[in-house]
């Protein structure tokens, strides 16, 4: 998993922001499967349960930093060889994951000044049948941001 | 991950398509990949591991909309995997994403149309894992 940079960073702006999708979403990713957590605050919830986060992960910047429940993929890799591309265990349903590059335009909405950006995006989803962290048999749907 | 609607995602998986559609959902800006996974702590750095010093960002929230696309088989695999214990039928996908994120102070907007040349790597799967894994 790869943070993207703007092609002109400014130094300290949050228009780093636009690379973040890969690592916004690695925040919410890991902490929605850690307990106790309140860094995500996303309301968009549709129910109340816990998924289990699968055992592996990666963990880039041990021991500094949190461990992801999550495999990114790999370009080099044939799909037979991929690791498990859900993030949640005791699961059985439909899996998306996406590891992809773009530009855009980024805008100080302040000054109007509007600049070309790159990202990079590690995304996907899950949908389906899962156990909660209760070991109760759920549905639903969940998105990897 | 964060709970989604049911009808964020579609999935044809017979037609190898699949789209993720969220909008508006809040999320922290954590400015970089080091600070997301220390919560705003960055890196010390030069305490003998690879790397580098990060200073630490306060995270700022912030909301993202997106609309991910897979589309197309490139390729096709049958996985019964016994020591990460899951098991499906997984395809390697072409796949797009236009998305738009607003904070205090700035937006983004990605270019539009998409280009399918920015996809790395894309999978689309059905699978059973842990408990329902046989």
């Amino acid at each position: 998993m790869k943070s993207s940079k703007p092609r002109d960073p400014p130094a300290n702006s949050r228009r780093f922001f636009i690379g973040t999708v890969a690592t916004a979403g690695t925040a919410l990713g890991a902490n929605l499967l850690l307990p106790n957590s309140a860094h995500a605050f996303n309301d968009q919830s549709c129910e109340n349960a816990r998924p289990k986060s699968i055992p592996g992960g990666v963990a880039p910047f041990n021991p500094f930093a949190i461990m992801i429940h999550h495999f990114p993929l790999n370009p080099a890799v044939p799909v037979a060889g991929i690791n498990d591309p859900s993030q949640i265990t005791d699961f059985h349903g439909f899996v998306g994951l996406t590891h992809i590059r773009g530009g855009g335009t980024g805008t100080d909405t302040k000054t109007g000044v509007s600049s070309p950006m790159a990202f990079q995006a590690d995304m996907g989803f899950s949908t389906g049948k899962f156990i909660d962290i209760d070991g109760r048999r759920r549905e639903g749907t969940f998105a990897f941001v | 991950m964060v709970p989604a609607s049911p009808d964020a995602v579609d999935v044809d998986f017979n037609n190898s398509h699949a789209r993720l559609r969220m909008n508006h959902l809040k999320v922290f800006d954590d400015h970089d990949l080091a600070n997301s996974l220390t919560f705003g702590l960055g890196l010390p750095g030069d305490l003998g591991f690879p790397y580098p010093q990060i200073s630490p960002v306060a995270p700022v929230r912030a909301f993202v909309s997106f609309d991910v696309e897979w589309n197309g088989a490139l390729e096709t695999a049958e996985i019964h995997n016994t020591a990460e214990h899951f098991e499906g039928t997984f395809l390697k996908t072409g796949a797009t994403i236009r998305w738009s994120s607003e904070q205090p102070g700035f937006h983004f907007r990605s270019e539009t149309p998409p280009d399918p040349s920015g996809n790395l790597v894309s999978v689309l799967g059905h699978e059973r894992n842990g408990f329902f894994f046989s």
